[in-house]
């Protein structure tokens, strides 16, 4: 068994694998396939409670998974921010000395997140500046 | 509504998202739909061989007590209770059912029809290059219910 806690390195192993295979565009192609099929809670959610929808989801997934971060909902204002101190997943990856990340790990967020959210009328911002540090910023707004 | 807004730290939660699996199912389902069996075995392969390399390691030094410890520790996170027994120079390892399979069920995701590779390929991948081999003995697909036998390879 993989324990859950081993995923992390286990998903950035898989993109590398998916890249020697067929490049990044077989990566990205796991990326949509996995929104669509997988992350149908997101959208189930955001699709129900709006905005909410995304406090409800990155409440549950951030707290399990220990992340450092400060999260934001101003529904008036059409706005959910995460300004992510801390991120357990590329932390976890920068940690490991006998593991090389994926080089653009990060940006599975970001094409994961959008997939499901652009289409529900929200546009979706990733700031990744800062991955070296496993720190990023996300917002949500309402189109 | 009001403004709404949560900071936490860390160490304030204990690290243990058991979806991970579900995206592990879906990622395990993917390859074999889309590149077949063998690469969704080679790419466990490939990352257990990175990943639990130190494990290889230690199980090289010190025997089939550094994979007992493993084998304890990755359960107990997932808060399931084993049985192993055996000597140093065999280890069966009965797992009642599997933590991953038993969250998959419950939450309604699909368990990919290769997910006993995750415990097979990768307890085989882990043991590549060390005095020992692994057999699963038994496997149940509905709970993840398995043996495993542990065994010093023959002279």
């Amino acid at each position: 068994m993989i324990p859950c806690t081993d995923f992390i390195p286990a998903y950035s192993e898989l993109f590398k694998y998916l890249h020697a295979r067929g490049g990044a565009a077989a990566v990205h192609a796991f990326w949509a396939d996995l929104a669509d099929r997988f992350l149908t809670n997101l959208r189930d959610l955001v699709a129900e409670h709006g905005l909410a929808g995304c406090w409800h989801y990155w409440s549950q997934t951030l707290n399990e998974e220990a992340a450092d971060f400060t999260m934001t909902l101003d529904d008036e204002a059409g706005e959910f921010h995460i300004i992510m101190h801390h991120c357990p997943s590329k932390g976890r990856l920068l940690a490991e000395p006998h593991l090389e990340p994926y080089a653009e790990y990060c940006a599975h967020c970001d094409v994961l997140y959008r997939r499901v959210l652009e289409p529900l009328g929200y546009t979706f911002t990733l700031e990744l500046s800062r991955v070296d540090e496993a720190a990023c910023a996300l917002t949500v707004r309402r189109r | 509504m009001a403004k709404r807004t949560m900071t936490r730290a860390a160490a304030e939660n204990v690290y243990l998202h058991k979806d991970f699996h579900g995206a592990l199912s879906a990622a395990i389902s993917y390859l074999h739909q889309r590149y077949g069996a063998e690469a969704a075995r080679e790419y466990l392969r490939r990352f257990a061989a990175a990943y639990y390399a130190p494990l290889t390691e230690a199980i090289n030094a010190r025997g089939l007590p550094a994979l007992r410890a493993h084998l304890e520790r990755i359960y107990a996170i997932e808060g399931q209770e084993i049985s192993m027994t055996g000597t140093d120079d065999e280890l069966w390892l009965d797992v009642p059912r599997c933590p991953a399979v038993t969250h998959l069920r419950a939450r309604g995701y699909p368990v990919a029809a290769l997910f006993r590779e995750t415990s097979r390929t990768v307890y085989q991948t882990i043991c590549d290059g060390t005095p020992f081999t692994v057999e699963m003995l038994a496997y149940d697909p509905e709970t993840g219910r398995a043996r495993f036998h542990f065994a010093r390879r023959p002279a």
